[in-house]
C-alpha cells in the first residue's frame, strides 16, 4: 500500500505543483519542497524491508503490474530521492530570477518521480512506462534554456528513444517467449531459456541502459545535454539519471537473466563480462583524457562523468564480490561527488555568469564554502584517502587485482591520473590563482545554495572515515543479488578480505596534521601580503592581465590530443547528415500536386497488378 | 607487536625517517660536489638550512590556503611514512595496503599546488601544471610495475611482498620480477625529481615553480616534505625489489645504495623538458613494464 | 670559521643557521655579474661556504649588487630588496654601487647607491676578484656575530626617507604601485 501511494503522489503531485504557484512564489516553494521530502522520509522509514504489491492488473494482455522495495531499490531510491531534495532547494535560489518556473518545477518533481518509479517497479511494464516519462522530462528539462540547449536536447531525446525501442523489443520478446513480465518470475523463467536467446535479451537492454549511462559508444549526448541544461537539473542528471543505468544492468543481468547464465555466454575465455568490462575499460580512459583538455567546467564534468559510469560499470561486469560493492558504492560515491561539484560550479557561474575556466580566477577568498566544497568533491572524485571515493576504488582494485585482470586494474588507476589533471584543473582555474578584476567584488551564495554543499561534502567525508555504513546497503544488494556478500565493519575492511581500516588512517592523518601545525606555528607569525606583492623577476605584476588558465597542461595536450578527436561523435553526425539528406529526398513524394499522387496510385496499382499475373500471392 | 610497542615506533619511525632523508639531502650536495670536483658543503647543511628557515624573523603569506596546502602535504607524507615497512618496522601496516600507500602519496602534491595555486603567481602555476603532467608520466609504467608486483604475489599488502622476498638472495624481487625492477629504475629519477628531471622546481625555467612564493618556514616545510618524499619512494623501491630488511641498519644501507646511484645520474645530465620527459617514461619503462606484467601472467607468479 | 662548533650552535641558533646559510638572490645587475658564475661553479665553490644561488628573492638573505645601477635597474633592485624576507643583507661589488665608479657623470645611473637600499658592506673595486666575495661573506659572518649588520632595520625605520629618494628617481606611479605603500610627494 505505501509503495502504491508513495508513487502516486509523487507523480500527481507536480501536475498540482503547476497550478498552485499562480501568483506566489514561495507556495510553490514550500510544495515543491514538501513533495520533494516525502519520498526521502518515506524510504528512510523503510529501511530494511522487503515489499512486493501488485497494484494493477491488464485483463487484455493478461499481467500484473507490480511494485517491488528491494535493498537495491532502497539504495538507489534513497540516493536519488536526496540529491532531488538537494538540487531543489538550491535551485531556489538559482532559478529564482527566471522565467516559467512553474514548467520548471513540474519538470523537476516529474523527473524525480519517474526516476523513483523505475527503480521501484517489479515488473518490466512499468518500468518501461516510468522509463519513457523519466525520458521524456528530461528531455523537457534539458533543452529549458531554450537555444543552443534545443539541439542538445533533441540528441538526447534521439539517443533516448533508441535505447528505449530497443528495451521495449526486449521486453515484448520476453513476453511473447514466457506470457509475463514481473521481473522475479522472469528470472526462473530464464534460467531454463537457451544462451542465445539470453545474448539477445541482455543486448537489447546493454543498448538502453549503455545509452543512459553514456557507455563509448553511445556517449555522445552527454557532453551537450550537461552543459546546456541548467544546473540544478544537471545535478540530478549527472547524479542519478545516468546511474539508472548502472541499475539497470544490476537488475537484468544479476536479477532477471542471473549470474549463472551470464557466465555461460561465453566463447572460450572471452564471455560477456569480460566484454562489458573492456568497454567500460576504454570508456574510462577517453572520457577521463578527453576531460582534461577542454576549458567549460560543465563540459569537463559531463566528460567526468562518462569516464567514471565506466568505472562502475567495470565493477559490476565481472561479478566478484570485491568488484561488485566497489561499482554499487562507487555510483553513490561519484553522485555525491559529481553533484556537489556541479553545485559549486552552479554557484560560481550564478554569482559570476560563466563557467568558462579561461575567464574565472582567484574566488577561494571571495565564495570560501564553496571552494572547501568543490575541494572536497574533487578528492572525493579523485579518491583521497579519508573521502568515500577512495573507499570504492580501493574496494574495486583490490578485486580487479586479486581476480586476475591486472591491465583492467591499470586502465581504473591510471583513470585515477586523469580524474587527478582535471580535477586539480577545475579547482585551480575557479578558485585559485588570482582574480580578476571584475570578479572582486563577488559575494557567497545564500544560505539555500550553500546548504545542500555542506550537507554533501559532510557525507562525502563521513562516509570516507566511516564506510560501514554504506557498504553494510551494499552488503544487502549483494546478498539480494546472489553474489557472495562483503564482510564489513565500521570502519574499514576486516583482515581476512584484506587490510584497510579508514578510522586509524584518519587518526593518523589528524596527528600529523597537528604536528605539522604545532611545528608551523612555534616558528614566527607570517605576515599576509596582496595578490599583487608576487614575485615577478623585479617588475610589478600587472593588474588584471595575468591568466594563468589558459593551456594549462599545453604540453601533454600536444602529445595526447591527437589520440582523443571524438570520432565516434562524427561518425554519429555522419549518419545524421547521411540521413537528413535521404529522407529530404524521400520527402518529395509528397508533391502537393493531386495529379502526382493519382500518378502514385496508377503506378502502384499496375504494380500490384503485375505481380498477380506473375503468380504472387500476398 | 604490542600495542606499547606500536606506540613508540608510531612515534620514532616518522623521526628517524626525518633524519635519514635529512642526511640524503645533505648527502646528494655533497657527492654531487665531489663529483663536480669541488668540496661542497658539509653533509649536515641541510640542518642548517632547515635551521635558518625555521627560525626567520619574518615570513610572508597569502593567505588561509597558503598555510593550509603545506600543512595538508607534510600531514600526507608523515602519514605515508607510518604505512611502509621499514627494516621489520611496520606499526600500522595492518591498516592499509600498497594501493593505500600509492593514494596516500597523492597528497603531499595535492597539497603543495593548493599552496602553489594560492600563491598567485604564474610561475607556481606553471610549475604544478607541470608536477601533474610529469606525475602523469612516470605513474604509467610505475602503476604497471606495482601491478606485476601485487599479481606475482596474489596479494596488495606491502607488507607480503617483503616476507614473500625473505630467505636468500636470490629471492629478492630484482631476480623474480626483473623487467618491472629495471622499469622502476628507469623511472626512479623522474619520482625522485633528480635530474634530468628535475623539471618542476627548474629554478633557471620558473623560478622554482611552486616554491617561487615560499620564503622562510614555509620552505622548510616544503623541503621537510620533499625529503619525505624522496624516503618514501626509496624506501617502496627496497621493500618491493631488494627484499626489505630484517633490521633497520641493513635498510638504511640499501636505500642509500639506491639513492648513490641516483645521485650520480643526477650529477652528470642536463634537463628534459617536459614533453621529452613524458615520451621518455611513456616508452622504454612503459614497454619494460608491460612485457613484465605480460611475462608475470602468463608465467603466472 | 665555527660551524662545526656545536655549544656556540646551541646558544644562538638563528645566528648560526643565518651565518651558514646565506642564499644570494640570482641577480645579475651589471658587468659586476661575469665574476659570480666562476665564484658559485667548481673553480671558486662557493656551496662549501653554504652560499648558493636562489632563483626567488622570496627564499634568499643576501643581496650582491654587482656593478652600474642604471635608473631602470633601480626600480628592480627596490623590488626585489623589498620581496626579500628579514633578515637580509645587502652587499655593493664593485666600485659604481660605492660612489657612481666609472659612470660617475651618466645621466642614467645612481651614484650613491646607499641612498636607495640599505647597504651593509661594499666590496671596492673594478671589477673585484671573486675572492673578494669570499672575504666579504666571512667579513659578513663576524658582523652578523656582532650584530654590527641592520641594514634591514634601518630600513624599516627610516622608510620614509628611502622611499623620498626613490620617489625622486623613479616617479610617483613606481611608489604607489608598491603593495601597501603611499607616495611620499602629493
Amino acid at each position: 500500500m505505501i509503495l502504491e501511494l508513495l508513487l502516486i503522489i509523487i507523480l500527481v503531485a507536480p501536475l498540482f505543483g503547476l497550478f498552485i504557484g499562480w501568483g506566489r512564489p514561495w507556495v510553490r516553494g514550500m510544495y515543491s519542497l514538501l513533495v520533494a521530502l516525502f519520498p526521502l522520509v518515506t524510504l528512510a522509514t523503510l529501511y530494511g524491508r522487503t515489499i512486493a504489491v501488485q497494484y494493477a492488473h491488464l485483463p487484455f494482455v493478461g499481467i500484473d503490474l507490480s511494485l517491488r522495495l528491494t535493498p537495491l531499490s532502497w539504495f538507489f531510491g534513497i540516493a536519488v530521492a536526496a540529491i532531488g531534495l538537494f538540487a531543489l532547494v538550491y535551485s531556489f535560489s538559482y532559478m529564482k530570477d527566471q522565467k516559467r518556473l512553474d514548467l520548471y518545477y513540474f519538470l523537476f518533481l516529474l523527473v524525480n518521480a519517474g526516476i523513483l518509479g523505475v527503480v521501484l517497479s517489479g515488473d518490466l511494464f512499468t518500468f518501461y512506462i516510468l522509463w519513457e516519462i523519466m525520458s521524456i522530462a528530461t528531455f523537457l528539462s534539458i533543452s529549458f534554456r531554450g537555444g543552443k540547449a534545443l539541439p542538445a536536447g533533441l540528441k538526447y531525446i534521439v539517443f533516448s528513444v533508441v535505447g528505449s525501442s530497443a528495451m521495449l523489443i526486449a521486453i515484448v520478446s520476453l513476453y511473447v517467449s514466457f506470457g509475463m513480465v514481473d521481473i522475479v518470475a522472469l528470472a526462473t523463467a530464464l534460467s531454463g531459456a537457451t544462451v542465445g536467446y539470453a545474448i539477445f535479451i541482455l543486448v537489447m537492454f546493454s543498448l538502453a541502459f549503455g545509452i543512459k549511462n553514456g557507455l563509448l559508444p553511445l556517449h555522445p549526448w552527454l557532453p551537450d545535454a550537461y552543459t546546456e541544461s541548467p544546473t540544478p537539473f544537471t545535478v540530478v542528471l549527472g547524479g542519478m539519471l545516468t546511474r539508472l543505468g548502472v541499475y539497470g544492468f544490476l537488475v537484468v543481468m544479476y536479477g532477471m537473466i542471473g549470474l549463472p547464465l551470464v557466465q555461460r555466454m561465453s566463447f572460450g575465455p572471452v564471455n560477456y563480462g569480460i566484454i562489458l568490462a573492456w568497454i567500460a575499460g576504454i570508456t574510462i580512459l577517453f572520457g577521463v583524457f578527453v576531460a582534461v583538455f577542454h576549458d567549460d567546467a560543465k563540459r569537463i564534468l559531463a566528460w567526468s562523468s562518462i569516464g567514471h559510469g565506466g568505472y562502475m560499470i567495470l565493477g559490476l561486469a565481472l561479478a566478484g564480490s570485491l568488484t561488485l560493492a566497489g561499482g554499487i558504492f562507487h555510483a553513490l560515491n561519484y553522485a555525491m561527488s559529481v553533484s556537489l561539484l556541479f553545485l559549486a560550479v552552479g554557484a560560481v557561474e550564478y554569482r559570476t555568469g560563466t563557467c568558462d575556466l579561461t575567464q574565472l580566477g582567484g574566488l577561494c577568498t571571495r565564495m570560501p564554502v564553496t571552494f572547501i566544497a568543490s575541494l572536497i568533491a574533487v578528492f572525493g572524485m579523485i579518491g583521497v584517502p579519508l573521502t568515500s571515493g577512495f573507499v570504492s576504488k580501493w574496494l574495486l582494485y583490490k578485486g580487479l587485482i586479486l581476480d586476475g585482470h591486472p591491465f583492467l586494474a591499470f586502465i581504473a588507476l591510471v583513470g585515477t591520473w586523469g580524474t587527478v589533471l582535471y580535477g586539480y584543473k577545475v579547482v585551480h582555474n575557479v578558485f585559485l590563482g588570482q582574480v580578476p578584476e571584475q570578479y572582486k567584488e563577488v559575494k557567497e551564495v545564500s544560505w539555500t545554495m550553500r546548504a545542500p554543499m555542506i550537507v554533501l561534502s559532510s557525507l562525502i567525508v563521513l562516509f570516507g572515515v566511516l564506510p560501514g555504513m554504506p557498504l553494510k546497503a551494499v552488503s544487502a544488494i549483494q546478498t539480494h543479488l546472489g553474489v557472495t556478500p562483503l564482510d564489513t565493519r565500521l570502519f574499514g575492511v576486516p583482515k581476512a578480505l584484506g587490510e584497510l581500516n579508514t578510522l586509524n588512517i584518519f587518526f593518523a592523518v589528524l596527528a600529523a596534521g597537528l604536528v605539522g601545525y604545532g611545528v608551523f606555528s612555534l616558528a614566527r607569525r607570517s605576515k599576509r601580503v596582496s595578490q599583487y606583492d608576487n614575485y615577478a623577476a623585479g617588475a610589478r605584476v600587472p593588474v588584471g592581465q595575468y591568466q594563468h588558465s589558459v593551456k594549462f597542461y599545453d604540453q601533454a595536450d600536444r602529445l595526447i590530443r591527437p589520440y582523443l578527436r571524438d570520432r565516434i561523435d562524427d561518425f554519429y553526425a555522419w549518419i545524421a547528415g547521411v540521413s537528413t539528406g535521404f529522407f529530404e529526398q524521400l520527402r518529395k513524394i509528397y508533391t502537393g500536386n493531386v495529379n502526382t499522387y493519382a500518378t502514385w496510385i496508377v503506378l502502384f496499382v499496375a504494380v500490384l497488378i503485375f505481380m498477380g499475373l506473375l503468380g504472387w500471392k500476398p | 607487536m604490542t600495542t606499547l610497542m606500536q606506540v613508540v615506533w608510531i612515534i620514532a619511525l616518522p623521526i628517524i625517517a626525518l633524519l635519514i632523508s635529512v642526511l640524503f639531502l645533505g648527502l646528494f650536495r655533497k657527492v654531487t660536489a665531489r663529483i663536480q670536483r669541488r668540496y661542497g658543503p658539509p653533509i649536515y647543511q641541510p640542518v642548517i638550512d632547515l635551521v635558518k628557515l625555521f627560525t626567520q624573523r619574518s615570513n610572508i603569506s597569502h593567505g588561509l590556503i597558503f598555510d593550509a596546502g603545506l600543512i595538508i602535504a607534510v600531514a600526507g607524507s608523515l602519514a605515508t611514512v607510518l604505512l611502509i615497512p621499514a627494516g621489520g618496522i611496520h606499526p600500522l601496516s595492518s591498516s592499509g595496503d600498497l594501493l593505500l600507500i600509492i593514494y596516500l602519496m597523492l597528497i603531499p602534491p595535492m597539497g603543495i599546488a593548493l599552496s602553489a595555486g594560492a600563491s598567485g603567481n604564474p610561475n607556481a602555476s606553471l610549475g604544478v601544471s607541470r608536477k601533474l603532467i610529469l606525475a602523469l608520466g612516470y605513474e604509467v609504467p610505475y602503476l604497471l610495475v606495482l601491478l606485476t608486483v601485487m599479481t606475482y604475489g596474489e596479494t596488495t599488502s606491502l607488507l607480503s611482498v617483503v616476507q614473500m622476498q625473505a630467505g636468500s638472495i636470490l629471492s629478492w624481487g630484482v631476480f623474480r620480477f626483473p623487467l618491472a625492477a629495471l622499469a622502476t629504475f628507469l623511472v626512479l629519477p623522474v619520482m625522485l625529481g633528480i635530474r634530468p628531471f628535475d623539471i618542476v622546481g627548474a629554478p633557471q625555467e620558473i623560478a622554482s615553480g611552486p616554491q617561487v612564493e615560499f620564503g622562510g618556514k614555509y620552505l622548510a616545510l616544503a623541503t621537510v616534505e620533499h625529503a619525505l618524499h624522496l624516503f618514501i619512494v626509496i624506501a617502496l623501491f627496497v621493500d618491493l625489489f631488494l627484499g626489505g630488511a630484517a633490521n633497520l641498519g641493513t635498510f638504511f644501507l640499501k636505500m642509500l645504495a639506491v639513492f648513490l646511484i641516483g645521485v650520480f645520474i643526477g650529477a652528470v645530465y642536463p634537463r628534459f623538458r617536459i614533453d621529452q620527459a613524458l615520451k621518455y617514461c611513456w616508452k622504454w619503462p612503459t614497454l619494460f613494464a608491460l612485457s613484465g606484467l605480460i611475462l608475470v601472467m602468463i608465467i603466472g607468479g | 670559521m665555527d660551524r662545526a662548533d656545536i655549544k656556540k650552535a646551541l646558544k644562538d641558533p638563528h645566528k648560526w643557521g643565518e651565518k651558514y646559510s646565506l642564499w644570494v638572490t640570482y641577480f645579475c645587475t651589471g658587468c659586476g655579474i661575469i665574476e659570480i658564475p666562476p665564484v658559485i661553479t667548481s673553480r671558486w665553490d662557493a656551496e662549501r661556504f653554504g652560499v648558493i644561488p636562489m632563483a626567488t628573492p622570496r627564499q634568499a638573505n643576501l643581496f650582491l649588487i654587482t656593478g652600474y645601477v642604471s635608473v631602470k635597474t633601480l626600480g628592480y633592485i627596490v623590488t626585489t630588496y623589498d620581496q626579500m624576507p628579514d633578515p637580509k643583507y645587502a652587499v655593493a661589488f664593485g666600485s659604481c654601487p660605492i660612489d657612481g665608479g666609472l659612470y660617475y657623470t651618466s645621466y642614467n645611473t645612481i651614484n650613491h647607491l646607499d641612498r636607495y637600499i640599505p647597504i651593509d658592506g661594499w666590496i671596492a673595486g673594478c671589477m673585484p676578484r671573486p675572492e673578494a666575495i669570499f672575504i666579504a661573506v666571512t667579513k659578513l659572518w663576524k658582523m652578523i656575530d656582532g650584530e654590527m649588520v641592520d641594514g634591514y632595520k634601518r630600513y624599516k625605520e627610516n622608510i620614509e626617507y628611502y622611499r623620498k629618494n626613490q620617489e625622486r628617481v623613479l616617479g610617483k606611479e613606481f611608489i604607489e604601485s608598491i603593495p601597501g605603500s603611499v607616495a611620499v610627494t602629493a
